[in-house]
């Protein structure tokens, strides 16, 4: 029994830090631009099918199918600051960004839906049955491999906001755009480094939920709808925050699956966001932000 | 004051004559919806027809809540299915009467919108955007995994239409009948649309579009904010409800999967190309994106590529969809004629 | 010098802080009915945190507050509004999509009298409250002189116009106490003293005015009492010839901004 639960906990991790890679960057964006980033989870469904394409069909080398999701999930985020949020920050509306990201989502699914079929792909990799034991419970090579790169990435990604100018910059205009303009900071040039930071995460956790999830054009809704979760339980705009709800995340969802039944998960995650709104409504470790008024 | 007086005068001249327009308008559509079961007689088109009438429904119930009071409901296919099942399953499991049964699966859906905008209603549009879509993962998954009671993916079947409606002097109107079954739902439509049209002019119509443009500034007028979303999250998701109602009885069969968030966005689809914050708008809007796609059949699965990619241009080249273009040509056409009658 | 009638508003230790930043500390106030109340002092005084304590955007950490004999502490805004409290906004905020009668109109909000049944189907009441209300709001436009823009959208109004509609759309609500945040800001000189005389017939319909502002030509003209802050705290009050009197506000203050 205890070996299951840690077994679970385990599995909980892996999937939960992936969970926090995706979610960091709508974390991000939302901390920056206050806006949300729909297109987000076909970006995570991209970035599994080029790391498949690129690991199965050119080179046989995951790694290298990691780095090109990471590529091409930067581009789209480039891509659709650019063509979406960039024209629309003038509108003044909070809504319609969202929105037309969500047409954009429609249209990307329903693209890949036609080009790929819905029949989803077996994504293995050389490190899924590479197995390491310790105790009774065991970790595949693939889930160290994510645990490694994610524990890396966040780092990473603390250290690039911490230390350098880019990173202050970007903290500062999360804080307050107004001032951070006076202050010399090209506001325009923040998002953009923003929605590159944040989808290069997303296509580079698609590329490493590949194998995990099931593999077909619709796999970034699932995940997306529960980083939504993580972002509102972690506090919108809060890093370390989104850190820890998207291990809790993680962990709810290993042990629904072993102690109830995978067809509780998202009832459980989405009665925990229900519950975050009506007890601590800014998320449950962010601080309150008053509105200037 | 006379100056104010007189640019009332003026002002209300146009007013009026908009007011018979108005009222034109009303009985055109009236006239159409009696005469189109009669232009499309083949069960197709029919059928269509219905499934146009729910999506009217679906669509105008969506707008008020977002296009007036600029709160994104993502869990209308929820409320949608809320209605669908509630009032099936009171039919089914415990042989309530069918109309009995409507209004009660439009009281459940509606008070499901109440205690799910009562989380989010504190906090900025986006919040409510979020928990309305978890509200639908959760309502779909549930539908999908307590079998007892929906049977779970299996389905319902077998549901029987609206029990025949008895007209003093005249034979009983049967809802087993394609063309009446659309006049029952066309007829509802109308009457929803009646009930927001009167409802947006009013100073409600005001409150709620002083909370869509700012709600901090809405509440210095003494806009209580979190009450007035509430309400309006509430008339959205009871009509979702009755759509819900009718999708049942019209189908005959309910399957989870109807009801998945998608529906949601497609909803959303049919509101933002028709024009968010009109009623027409989104009424138009519901009958170009259900019978496009019927049109368009030889070209494919491309029903949704074509709305994900009319909401992207709509949002950001057409913001108020089909009315503003229609607005934007007849100002074209009518600016010339003007000119012609000044030279 | 109008003072003298029954106190409006009053306010006894008043303390709010943002993240141990101490915005407003320890402020009394009492504001006589039919006066012209003005709050200066330098940029970041704790002015408009005290105007957002006395509408009920923020609540106060500590400290009374009653208006007309009602306490208002933990009230909300907009429940404020029902006792008579309106406001403008520092940083304009109206209803800019909509036309500039709309925004008077949607100010009328808690002054209709419908009843509930006639918002589905319109009946005579209903016809009477609109025509009533779009009356009073033309009335209300031709007092800040934007009747002949009635129609137009309101983001399409120059600066100075915006600020004349947002103090009508307060008014709309028909109250005992405006508060105007910084109404002069942005406007030139001819608009000011337009605003000025408004302010003074406001006054002379029995409206008390609490007003922030920086123009001191504007204030010392119209004020009946003026609070100067300083850091979030009192710094002095009274009428307009002895603050201008006084060393420590100039010291603080006017020496600075008038020369």
């Amino acid at each position: 029994m205890l070996t299951v639960i840690l077994q679970q906990g385990i599995n909980g991790i892996v999937v939960g830090s992936l969970y926090v890679l995706v979610a960091l960057g709508l974390t991000l964006i939302y901390g920056v631009l206050v806006q949300i980033n729909f297109a987000h989870a076909d970006i995570v469904t991209i970035g599994a099918f080029v790391a498949y394409f690129v690991t199965h069909w050119l080179s046989g080398n995951y790694l290298l199918g990691i780095a090109a999701a990471l590529v091409v999930g930067s581009a789209l985020g480039w891509l659709i600051n650019a063509a979406v949020f960039a024209p629309l920050r003038d509108r003044g509306n909070e809504l319609l960004p969202l929105i037309a990201t969500i047409g954009v989502s429609i249209m990307l699914q329903n693209a890949m839906l036609v080009l790929l079929g819905p029949i989803p792909y077996a994504f293995s990799t050389p490190y899924s049955n590479q197995v390491i034991h310790f105790g009774g419970a065991f970790l595949t090579v693939q889930n160290a491999l994510i645990i490694i790169v994610s524990v890396l990435t966040i780092a990473l990604l603390y250290a690039f906001m911490k230390f350098t100018f880019l990173g202050k910059a970007l903290r500062a205009v999360s804080q307050d755009r107004e001032t951070a303009g006076l202050m010399g900071i090209n506001q325009n040039h923040v998002i953009m480094l923003t929605f590159v930071i944040a989808s290069a995460l997303a296509g580079m956790g698609g590329a490493m939920l590949g194998p995990v999830l099931v593999l077909t054009p619709f796999a970034g809704t699932s995940v997306i709808v529960k980083a939504f979760a993580i972002v509102i339980i972690g506090g919108f705009g809060n890093v370390e925050g989104t850190i820890i709800a998207g291990l809790i995340v993680g962990l709810i969802e290993s042990y629904t699956t072993q102690f109830l039944d995978p067809g509780w998960i998202d009832i459980v995650v989405f009665a925990l966001l229900l519950l975050t709104l009506a007890v601590r409504p800014t998320g449950l470790i962010a601080e309150r932000r008053e509105e200037n008024v | 004051m006379s100056d104010s007086a007189a640019t009332q005068s003026s002002s209300s001249a146009p007013a009026a004559s908009l007011l018979t327009s108005r009222r034109l308008w009303l009985v055109v559509a009236a006239i159409v919806i009696g005469l189109l079961p009669a232009i499309f007689t083949d069960s197709y088109w029919r059928t269509n027809l219905i499934v146009c009438a729910i999506n009217v429904l679906l669509a105008i119930g969506l707008d008020f809540v977002l296009g007036y009071a600029g709160q994104l409901n993502l869990g209308q296919s929820a409320f949608y299915g809320i209605g669908a099942y509630a009032s099936t399953l009171l039919i089914t499991k415990l042989g309530i009467p069918f109309w009995i049964a409507f209004a009660a699966g439009v009281l459940i859906a509606g008070i499901a919108g109440v205690f799910l905008s009562m989380f989010a209603v504190r906090l900025r549009g986006h919040y409510l955007a979020i928990a309305s879509l978890g509200f639908a993962v959760i309502t779909y998954q549930v539908l999908l995994n307590w079998i007892s009671l929906t049977q779970g993916p299996l389905g319902i079947y077998g549901i029987a239409p609206p029990p025949p409606l008895a007209v003093p002097g005249l034979p009983p109107v049967e809802f087993s009948n394609l063309a009446n079954l659309f006049y029952l739902t066309a007829a509802f439509a109308f009457l929803v649309y009646l009930l927001l049209d009167q409802l947006v002019r009013s100073p409600i119509g005001e409150t709620l579009t002083a909370i869509r443009e700012d709600e901090v500034s809405a509440a210095s007028l003494g806009v209580n904010g979190q009450k007035w979303k509430v309400f309006a999250f509430a008339v959205s998701s009871a009509i979702g409800g009755a759509a819900g109602c009718f999708y049942a009885s019209f189908v005959g069969t309910l399957v989870p999967d109807a009801f998945f968030m998608t529906e949601s966005f497609s909803i959303l689809a049919m509101v933002i190309v028709g024009g968010m914050g009109t009623l027409i708008g989104p009424v138009l809007g519901a009958i170009l994106l259900t019978v496009l796609p019927e049109l368009l059949r030889g070209i494919g699965d491309l029903r949704l590529i074509v709305y994900g990619i009319s909401v992207t241009l709509v949002v950001l080249f057409m913001p108020g969809g089909l009315v503003q273009a229609a607005r934007l040509i007849a100002g074209r056409l009518r600016r010339p004629a003007k000119m012609e009658s000044r030279s | 010098m109008t003072g003298g009638g029954e106190i409006l508003l009053h306010a006894e230790g008043l303390h709010k802080s943002f993240g141990g930043v101490q915005a407003v500390r320890d402020i009394s106030l009492a504001i006589p009915a039919g006066t012209v109340f003005a709050v200066i002092g330098p940029n970041g005084a704790g002015k408009s945190t005290l105007l957002n304590l006395l509408s009920g955007i923020y609540q106060p950490d500590a400290g009374r507050l009653t208006f007309a004999g009602v306490d208002v502490v933990g009230m909300t805004s907009h429940r404020r509004v029902r006792h008579g409290i309106a406001r403008t906004f520092q940083k304009i905020r109206l209803f800019k999509q909509l036309t500039v009668l709309e925004n008077v109109l949607a100010g009328f909000h808690i002054r209709h009298e419908i009843p509930l049944w006639q918002y589905v189907l319109h009946g005579p009441a209903f016809r009477r409250d609109r025509e009533r209300c779009r009356h009073e709001a033309m009335d209300l436009l031709a007092f800040v002189g934007l009747n002949q823009r009635a129609h137009i959208t309101a983001g399409s109004l120059s600066y100075g116009e915006q600020r004349m509609l947002e103090i009508a759309r307060a008014l709309a609500a028909a109250p005992r106490l405006l508060m105007i945040d910084e109404p002069a800001a942005g406007l030139n000189a001819a608009e000011v003293n337009a605003l000025l005389e408004r302010i003074v017939a406001l006054r002379a319909r029995g409206i008390t005015v609490v007003m922030v502002e920086h123009n001191m030509d504007l204030v010392m003209q119209i004020a009946d009492r003026i609070l100067v802050m300083d850091y979030g705290q009192y710094l002095f009050e009274g009428a307009p010839a002895d603050v201008q009197a006084h060393p420590g506000v100039i010291a603080a203050y006017l020496g600075a901004e008038v020369r």
